[in-house]
């Protein structure tokens, strides 16, 4: 069955959007930009970051662009400068959440997180760092999972389960020590379920998940390949 | 049991379960709820149990569940058949026998009675116990429950949870039987809906609406499901509703599966309610055996499973997202909506879920209908709601108020105002999801609209009152802490928003927060509160930003003074005793020196810290006696009189000279700058003397011919000799400080000249203006007001007292004015508006004065006074006054009752308050605030206008004397600060060494008090009244501390 068609407005401008589909893919359908992190085209959303909130007229909140459906005759407003102020407050958070040392990192130029901030203009923080202890797992022979740069977008989560179907990685604890782990806990190098197919190391946005012998600024992750594969996908299913 | 396929049969369980409810013999229910247990109710059960068997005598014992007077637990009621039930409240096991014993003669245990119940609306019956016992208080005429409408709470400590027959004896399973034989859902459906119920969770939706999505959604299996994981601190009215009356719940939830099409139910329930979950386990399986469960519900064909499952307590499990993840076996993490679980709910299918208390609302509108529940309640928030009065409350426990009733009510009418008499501050409703309402605002109607207005919410219905020992700064840090540790970690702003926001919180309470912090605090909030995944996040920066909204002053107290008033934030507090100390003396320091022999050491951490140390030993209302630690084992320390006893034993003393000469030599080397200070009282003194101290050359000018201000001229000699305060002043004109006399600011002195001729201006006058109540009669030759009374009798001057005197007023100025009357040989009567707990006035005072002979008339306020023909007091009329409404002091209003008594006198002393005479501030640039009194920065004490700072009772309006003297300090650090642009406050003070480290074994004796001249020898003369301790009493005394200011202990 054919999907009605439907049309919104994003910032004023009248788009055509498929029923069904989020206001992010509507809004990337019409080449219009809004700032993502957790998503990852062709994996499911789930609305971690929360940078991609917008507004939308009538709804006193702000909503998510990326798990809020269209509707026939929305009007969305992707940029305010309220809008700008919570996106860099969570660039902020994010980088005094956990040891994000760019100088140091695998990911140095090809991060998703560095050029976020970059865009948003986020030149500096207005909190104190954190400075958690967090370990780095070595035990795979080939990857290296590093908590310091994990923002949680749990993208490597939804890869491994969607695409893969493994589900190694998942999520351990709450609030602020949550934490990605593998298997029931087990070091990466020890866990059974764990195919060693690399699909989570290319869905990572930051250098959190990387490929061993890569020096700094040598990993560049091709999330590109995911979404190829997942629309393909998509079209035989 | 068979199974209830007819009415007949239903009838039957009926009868069966009336003759237990009301049986033909003496009924005893215990209280059995966990708060009824944790009060010891199960020892009660077994001591009946043994002593019936025992003596075999025909009593029928029970167990019910909680009747929501949690204060008064444990709960026991008994019947005498064909009389009221009587409810008996804290019952201990030994009560066991002699209230079987009364029981068997047919009579009541009186001196444990609580209220009786003649009749009970269980809504879906009535229950007639009987009529009798005029002298015991209906249920209704107690305070707490005046104004309950119970109807969630219907059957809540009256029937026996365990026992499904007595369920269906007072109306239960009517309404589904009913539901089951109309066989028209949708009907059910339509009345839910016009009865506007809304869900009882928090968030308010309409129950009737929601019902209808899950009704119209097309699967082959729904779910409904009962949100017990009740997680809110503070919150306990589903634990409650479900151990006292669990089959209510099961009745409104398979109403909900024949409404919605739904033949699955789930509840829901934290596992740490253990007894919930085990009576919930047996209702379900009596239930089942019943008939009313399972296939064929009674006889009707209609099919509905109930199952429990228990979830490990995280708070997030409470949102419905992640209840049906924790369900589903998969972390209990929330996700987005949509889809709503109507259409994608647990295993995928459609589900309804719903609140506790939701559920227990089903039963009386599908049996009574709407019109009759939306009797009850305001228009858009019908019904009512059961809320959980906790804290700092006389009377706590689960109330159930019909919606849209004002917050006071719940406060002072039945929570009957605080709890040890103290002052209450806010109440926080709903949680860490909630915020808090500040005293001032409890006119507010409790429904969802009028919380939410005030940035609060109305949550499960979690009630926590607080008065001024909370500090809000560390409540807000507590529930911080609380959904901090609670979130989930899914989105940024609750993982680490929240986090960052605790992390600002812990550095306010730790006196390490800055002015920045709270703009900070306040986006990061705005940002947690918009942006975040679920209710948790949305939520959690309520009591935040409430707490910044409506306490901002508390926040600024903890980051600009570092000083925490509640004294809770341990690091801004070196003990209870110096926190409450207005001048922050380090009490337990000079008590430990004196204990370790060092006398003139001891004297000067005392008078570093305060330079009246004398008079203030004296007339000082020692608030740190109300902190002390000590007192929790016996009395508090008398601090007052052990400092009293050091600093006499210096400054009148021969080592006067000695001392004076070794505080001059801590004077730092002139400045060169001149400040002029108006205002020779305790205020103006203790700017001066620390003015000196810090190197400035100072100039005090007064009105009065002497110093010493309300001290020389207000306080009584037999209360504060003259030459002792002689003393005090002469120490500080030791220190090169300037005194002159008889000039009036604005008159003698112009500001103009002031400004010219000094580098800063410090005015600290007094209250010299009496406040004048508009009486009829005031007029009259013999009507004096306190202060010119008092001022006069100092002055030696003449006074004409009659021989009877009456004194209006309750504060010292009265109990002075009673005092001095009483030595003119005068009879003398106080007459004060409140109680004696609510007097202003100093406790030993007053207790002084009536040893004296004076006599109190409490609530009394006057009326008029009489004159004769000549024009002189003969009479003044009193009114007799009772107690009213709390007012923003926590204390009662007096209200007049219009008993008018006359009482003969010859003069008429009001004691009514004072206030300044600020004529000369008019066009100085000076600004006013209402009330009359100079406006200031809180912190640096300037004024409008440059160059000029105000401190004391000219910005306070009459307080005391310690109070005007912490103005006096805090101007001095101000105005050095501000003159010489540089920290310079911390060089007066000299670290010492002394013991650190608490008693081994403090002074196992009571409180000494001071001694004192007899009554009869102190009434005819001037002699000063309380005489101090002996020295062994003050050594004694200072070894009662407990050291609370050592905080690390090294364990040898």
């Amino acid at each position: 069955m054919a999907k009605k068609t439907i049309s919104i407005r994003i910032d004023g401008e009248l788009v055509n959007a498929v029923e069904g589909q989020s206001i992010l893919e509507a809004a990337r359908a019409s080449n219009k930009t809004i700032p993502t992190l957790c998503f990852l085209e062709g994996l499911s959303s789930v609305g971690a970051c929360r940078l991609c909130m917008v507004e939308v007229s009538g709804v006193d909140r702000m909503l998510p662009a990326c798990t809020t459906p269209v509707q026939d005759g929305m009007s969305v407003t992707t940029t305010s400068p309220k809008l700008a102020r919570y996106r860099r407050i969570t660039i902020e958070l994010l980088l005094v959440e956990r040891n994000h040392v760019c100088a140091v990192c695998v990911s140095n130029g090809h991060c998703e997180l560095q050029s976020m901030a970059t865009s948003l203009g986020v030149t500096n923080v207005r909190f104190a760092y954190n400075y958690p202890k967090l370990p780095v797992d070595l035990s795979h022979p080939r990857f290296v999972l590093d908590h310091n740069r994990c923002i949680l977008c749990t993208r490597c989560v939804r890869v491994c389960a969607e695409l893969e179907g493994a589900h190694v990685w998942d999520l351990t604890n709450r609030g602020i020590h949550a934490r990605i782990i593998s298997d029931l806990n087990q070091k990466w190098g020890e866990a059974k379920s764990c195919t060693n197919c690399g699909k989570c190391v290319q869905a990572c946005p930051t250098g959190a998940l990387a490929e061993k012998g890569k020096a700094i600024e040598e990993m560049v992750k091709s999330t590109e390949n995911i979404s190829t594969i997942m629309r393909r996908r998509g079209v035989e299913a | 049991m068979p199974r209830i396929e007819d009415i007949g049969a239903f009838n039957n369980v009926r009868e069966l379960g009336l003759a237990k409810l009301v049986p033909s013999v003496p009924r005893i229910a215990i209280g059995m709820g966990t708060c009824g247990r944790g009060n010891g109710a199960e020892g009660i059960y077994h001591a009946f149990a043994e002593m019936i068997e025992r003596s075999g005598v025909d009593v029928y014992l029970t167990s019910v569940g909680c009747f929501g007077a949690c204060h008064q637990e444990p709960l026991v009621n008994v019947r005498v058949p064909g009389n009221p039930l009587v409810m008996l409240r804290q019952v201990q096991a030994n009560d066991a026998g002699r209230i079987l014993h009364d029981l068997q003669a047919g009579n009541i245990t009186h001196d444990l009675v609580y209220c009786k119940i003649e009749d009970w609306d269980h809504i879906t019956t009535n229950i007639r116990y009987g009529h009798a016992y005029p002298e015991i208080p209906a249920w209704s005429d107690i305070p707490f429950f005046k104004g309950q409408r119970k109807i969630v709470l219907r059957n809540c400590g009256l029937i026996n949870p365990d026992d499904i027959e007595e369920y269906i004896a007072v109306g239960g399973y009517q309404a589904l039987y009913k539901a089951l034989i109309d066989g028209r859902p949708e009907g059910i459906l339509e009345q839910l809906k016009a009865s506007k119920l809304r869900g009882r969770g928090g968030a308010g939706y309409l129950t009737g609406n929601k019902w209808e999505f899950l009704s119209k959604a097309k699967s082959d299996q729904k779910y409904i499901i009962c949100n017990a994981d009740e997680g809110d601190p503070g919150a306990y009215m589903n634990r409650n509703e479900i151990e006292s009356d669990p089959h209510s719940l099961i009745e409104g939830m398979i109403i909900g599966g024949y409404v919605m099409g739904a033949t699955e139910g789930i509840i829901y329930v934290r596992a740490e309610y253990p007894l919930a979950v085990h009576r919930l386990n047996r209702a379900i399986a009596q239930a089942r055996e019943y008939g009313i469960l399972g296939e064929n519900i009674l006889g009707r064909g209609f099919k509905f499973n109930l199952q429990l499952v228990e979830g490990a307590g995280a708070f997030v499990c409470g949102e419905e997202t992640a209840l049906i993840a924790s369900l589903e076996g998969q972390a209990g993490r929330p996700r987005p909506r949509p889809p709503f679980p109507a259409q994608h709910g647990l295993w995928g299918k459609p589900s309804n879920i719903n609140n506790v208390e939701t559920w227990y609302n089903v039963a009386p509108i599908v049996l009574k209908g709407p019109a009759w529940f939306t009797e009850t309640g305001s228009a858009k928030s019908s019904g009512t709601k059961v809320f959980s009065l906790v804290g700092k409350v006389r009377n706590t426990g689960l109330v159930e108020m019909p919606l849209g009733t004002p917050l006071k009510t719940f406060i002072y009418d039945i929570g009957e105002g605080g709890a040890v008499g103290r002052a209450i501050k806010s109440v926080q409703t709903g949680g860490p999801s909630g915020g808090c309402i500040p005293q001032e605002m409890f006119d507010t109607a409790v429904d969802y609209e009028s919380l939410a207005q005030l940035g609060s919410i109305m949550g499960s219905g979690g009630m926590v009152v607080m008065d001024e020992d909370n500090c809000m700064v560390d409540v807000a840090r507590y529930f911080i802490e609380f959904t901090n540790s609670e979130s989930c970690g899914k989105c940024v702003p609750c993982r680490v928003g929240l986090n960052k926001s605790l992390r600002i919180l812990n550095r306010i309470t730790t006196g390490a927060g800055t002015t920045r912090h709270l703009d900070i605090l306040d986006e990061l909030s705005r940002y947690v509160r918009d942006c975040s995944l679920c209710g948790l996040g949305q939520t959690a920066p309520n009591p935040v930003l409430t707490m910044v909204r409506h306490f901002r002053q508390e926040f600024e107290d903890h980051i600009v003074s570092r000083r925490c008033q509640a004294g809770v934030c341990a690091e801004l507090a070196l003990s209870p005793c110096e926190n409450s100390c207005p001048l922050h003396m380090n009490i337990p320091r000079f008590l430990q020196l004196y204990k370790e022999n060092r006398l003139e050491e001891a004297f000067e951490s005392i008078i570093m810290d305060n330079p009246l140390p004398c008079s203030t030993g004296r007339v000082c209302q020692h608030p740190c006696d109300k902190r002390c630690r000590r007192q929790t084992m016996d009395d508090s320390v008398n601090m007052r009189e052990v400092h009293r006893y050091i600093a006499d034993n210096i400054l009148l003393s021969d080592k006067f000279e000695p001392m004076a000469e070794r505080i001059a030599g801590r004077k730092l080397e002139p400045t060169g700058r001149k400040i002029a200070i108006v205002g020779a009282g305790p205020t103006g003194l203790t700017a001066a003397f620390y003015l000196a101290l810090l190197g400035h050359d100072v100039t005090v000018y007064d009105h009065m011919p002497e110093a010493g201000g309300m001290l020389r001229f207000a306080l009584p000699e037999y209360r504060l000799p003259k030459a002792v305060l002689r003393r005090e002043i002469e120490l500080i004109e030791h220190l090169g400080v300037k005194f002159v006399f008889n000039s009036r600011i604005g008159f003698d002195l112009p500001l103009n000249e002031l400004d010219d001729r000094f580098d800063s201006v410090f005015i600290a006058i007094g209250t010299w203006k009496e406040s004048w109540v508009y009486l009829p009669g005031t007029e009259l030759k013999g009507v004096y007001p306190a202060l010119p009374f008092l001022e006069q009798v100092s002055k030696k001057a003449p006074v004409q007292l009659g021989r009877r005197v009456a004194v209006i007023g309750g504060g010292n100025a009265a109990i002075d004015s009673a005092r001095t009357a009483l030595r003119a040989g005068s009879e003398v009567t106080v007459v004060y508006r409140r109680e004696r707990k609510d007097m202003p006035a100093i406790e030993e005072e007053t207790a002084s004065a009536e040893e004296e002979g004076a006599k109190i008339m409490f609530l009394a306020a006057p009326h008029r006074i009489i004159g004769d023909a000549k024009g002189n007091v003969r009479a003044i009329e009193i009114e007799k006054t009772k107690l009213g409404e709390y007012d923003s002091s926590g204390r009662r209003k007096p209200v007049p009752t219009g008993e008018i008594l006359r009482f003969e006198c010859d003069s008429v002393i009001l004691a009514v308050g004072e206030t300044v005479d600020l004529d000369f501030a008019k066009a100085s640039g000076l600004q006013i605030r209402d009330g009359g009194r100079i406006e200031v920065n809180r912190f640096s004490l300037e004024t409008s206008r440059p160059k000029f700072f105000a401190g004391g009772d000219v910005v306070t309006g009459a307080s005391n004397v310690s109070n005007a003297m912490a103005y006096g300090k805090q101007a001095a650090r101000a105005i050095d600060e501000q003159l010489m642009d540089a920290k310079r406050w911390d060089n007066l003070f000299r670290t010492v060494e002394y013991e650190q480290r608490p008693p081994d074994c403090p002074s196992d004796s009571r409180r000494h008090k001071p001694h004192e001249l007899s009554a009869q020898s102190r009434v005819g003369s001037e002699e000063e009244v309380v005489l101090g301790l002996t020295p062994e009493e003050a050594l004694d005394e200072a070894c009662r501390c407990l050291r609370c200011d050592v905080k690390v202990v090294s364990v040898r």
